[in-house]
């Protein structure tokens, strides 16, 4: 998958000229996309026959998320509906996240919904990036959900990476062998992510407006079937 | 130019020196002449004709004599004509104590700029401004305060003034001595990049320690700190680790990482040793400075208090040292020449009736044997003698860190032997552990990287395709 320089630089630009620092979901994914890292397919919807429309394209099951700048926790404003299996349950859904959202925070912008199609369940992982004031772009490691947020098992590294760094990454954590296999699982595919981490390193070093860029969560599957980013933040450095 | 004309100056002149005590420019003067400092010394003071028995000069550029270092102490509103006159006089380097720069505002900044301006044209280096000075114990030069004079192979870079200080003044107390301090202040032009890589050339610094709050240049911080690791250990101190940045955090990424975790990062990288608190700091340091390196983590404990072997087998154990089963040849030696009361394990308790003699028979056994790489030896009861069995075994190849907390007039006078024989004290079992710890990992860290400078490196970064 080549990187696309030109069209990441254009989304960025297009993000400033509305006059956010945030992307929306799917723009954040567009970037990702073009910079090669494979993420769940995604789409905006601004009323309820655009999601059917997309969600057909992408075919059913669908999950839709709610898609606005100022929501960042999109479960707790009851933002998220997942396998959503035809049109009735798309229309009703993009009616729910709507109204879920706006009592969550009645003065949000809200850009509409996002549908993005339904993928199997994978090791949950959380890769991202961010500016340090004083070492520059730098790349973050760790297991999804409660090893991230309560236990803050995670590694660093300064961007660019090696291929030796990004794999030291991933077993520098303490949850490792959650990843490597534990009690005769299946080890889940490691190279997928360190190629996600070289690149997601790549993208910070690259473009040092983007201030901070969570991957999360980012399912890893079995060995040899690749990591995708399910959902995605990134937020661009404040002024220019 | 380089930055020995900070630390081995043939002459300094004291711009804004007082004749009043209690005034900076008094007591700076009163250091560099008690900490014996050989070179020319020339107060500037339009005002005075004579302080402290030297002939005081009008301006710099009145001097007869070459000026190779100034240390100025005038309002920061005259700094810039000083620096004129500095320039005109051919001074290489100076020392800007006085405040009011860059660190009140836009008006300050102006004039640190104006003097910057003048001393790069001119070649003159600058430490400082708003800094607490310079000190450089082989030369006799204190060119700042309190009075630190005792020499010795730690050499400190602090951003903040005090916690120099205090390093200087516990090394001082204790015997163990610095050779070079350096107060960076706002470091407009000299910053601890640069005095890394003067330091870790410098033969009379054993071990340097570094209080930061921040760097402007972080990947190059990092490039110099790991080539300095290489040569001598770093022990760092790191403030500002809980601040907040000013921008509002939206991803885990950036909150994960605050603005510590990627320093940490760093240090870890760099293979620096990193430390908590300015007394772990100047423990650590002091056991850099004085005590022999460890071939390896294994240490026996020898007490004459149980708590306080307990303590520190716990402390050695949190900190990756080794506390081994006594080997059976140690055990057979140590029962026939030791008491029956005493407790042959690791530690080794000699019990509260402990002498001298017990110590010196269970050192001579324990140190005989490859399997130890260090001992602590805590001295839990005053002991007539002891400084002498402790000397003796000190440098006989094994590392050995001597912990005392029995009090009293006899331990006072004990220690006070010791320390005039350049052995380190230690007054806890915790903080014998964290330096033994320390050097040995340093130890691991310097044979692992021997080791792998042996084979081909593979290049460190991979460029990016332009």
């Amino acid at each position: 998958m080549a990187t696309d320089r030109k069209k990441v630089a254009e989304i960025l630009a297009s993000t400033r000229r509305q006059g956010r620092r945030v992307l929306l979901e799917h723009e954040a994914k567009q970037v990702l996309s073009a910079w090669g890292i494979p993420v769940a397919r995604s789409e905006l919807a601004r009323d309820a026959s655009e999601a059917v429309r997309i969600a057909r394209e992408l075919r059913y099951p669908v999950v839709m998320k709610i898609a606005s700048p100022d929501i960042v926790h999109k479960s707790d404003a009851g933002g998220v509906r997942v396998g959503l299996s035809s049109e009735l349950e798309v229309r009703q859904a993009f009616d729910e996240i709507l109204a879920n959202a706006r009592a969550y925070r009645p003065n949000a912008n809200i850009a509409g919904v996002t549908v993005q199609e339904y993928l199997p369940q994978g090791k949950e992982v959380i890769v991202g990036a961010m500016q340090d004031p004083s070492f520059g772009a730098t790349v973050m490691f760790g297991l999804g959900g409660i090893w991230v947020e309560v236990l803050k098992d995670v590694s660093f590294r300064l961007a660019p990476l090696t291929a030796e760094d990004a794999k030291e990454m991933i077993r520098e954590i303490k949850g490792y062998p959650v990843l490597a296999g534990l009690r005769g699982e299946p080890q889940v595919d490691l190279d997928a992510i360190a190629d996600m981490l070289q690149k997601v390193g790549d993208l910070a070093c690259e473009f040092s407006e983007i201030a901070e860029l969570d991957l999360n969560p980012v399912f890893a599957f079995d060995r040899g079937k690749g990591a995708i980013a399910i959902d995605a933040r990134m937020i661009l450095k404040e002024g220019s | 130019m380089g930055l020995e004309s900070f630390f081995q100056p043939s002459s300094v002149a004291v711009i804004g020196a007082s004749r009043e005590p209690g005034k900076l420019g008094y007591e700076i003067l009163r250091n560099i002449i008690e900490a014996g400092f050989r070179g020319g010394l020339y107060p500037v003071n339009p005002k005075a004709d004579e302080i402290l028995g030297l002939k005081c000069y009008r301006s710099v550029k009145d001097v007869p004599f070459e000026v190779e270092l100034a240390v100025v102490v005038v309002p920061a509103r005259f700094v810039p004509l000083v620096m004129s006159d500095c320039a005109e006089k051919g001074v290489r380097a100076a020392v800007v104590i006085s405040g009011g720069f860059s660190e009140i505002g836009p008006a300050g900044e102006e004039l640190e700029r104006q003097m910057l301006e003048i001393a790069r044209r001119a070649g003159i280096r600058i430490i400082g401004p708003n800094c607490q000075g310079v000190i450089s114990t082989s030369a006799g030069l204190c060119a700042s305060w309190p009075l630190v004079r005792v020499r010795g192979h730690i050499s400190v870079i602090s951003q903040s003034g005090t916690i120099g200080a205090a390093l200087g003044c516990w090394a001082a107390h204790e015997q163990i001595g610095i050779d070079k301090l350096v107060a960076l202040g706002n470091k407009c032009d000299v910053d601890e990049i640069e005095l890394l890589e003067y330091l870790a050339k410098d033969p009379r610094t054993k071990v340097i320690a570094l209080y930061m709050e921040g760097v402007r240049d972080g990947r190059r911080f990092l490039e110099v700190a790991s080539a300095t690791a290489q040569e001598k250990p770093l022990v760092v101190l790191k403030g500002g680790r809980t601040t907040k940045g000013a921008e509002a955090v939206l991803s885990h990424t950036r909150s994960i990482a605050g603005s510590d975790a990627i320093f940490d990062l760093a240090f870890r990288r760099a293979g620096a040793i990193r430390v908590f608190d300015v007394e772990e700091m100047y423990d650590v340091c002091k056991g850099f400075a004085s005590l022999t390196s460890p071939a390896g983590p294994n240490v026996v404990i020898v007490t004459s208090s149980g708590g306080s072997g307990i303590l520190a087998t716990d402390a050695c154990e949190e900190l990756g040292l080794n506390v081994i089963e006594l080997p059976a040849n140690v055990r057979h030696s140590l029962k026939e020449k030791l008491p029956p009361e005493c407790v042959l394990r690791n530690p080794l308790d000699l019990t509260g009736s402990a002498t001298s003699a017990m110590y010196d028979e269970a050192i001579a056994v324990i140190s005989s044997s490859k399997e130890v790489h260090s001992i602590i030896a805590i001295i839990g009861d005053p002991m007539p003698g002891i400084a002498e069995v402790m000397a003796k075994h000190f440098h006989g190849g094994k590392t050995l860190v001597v912990v005392m907390l029995g009090g009293g007039d006899v331990e006072l006078e004990e220690r006070a032997k010791l320390q005039k024989m350049g052995i380190p004290i230690y007054s806890s079992p915790i903080r014998a552990a964290r330096a033994l710890a320390a050097l040995t990992r340093y130890a691991e860290m310097r044979a692992e990287r021997m080791g792998q400078n042996l084979k081909p490196q593979p290049p460190t970064n991979r460029r990016l395709g332009e």
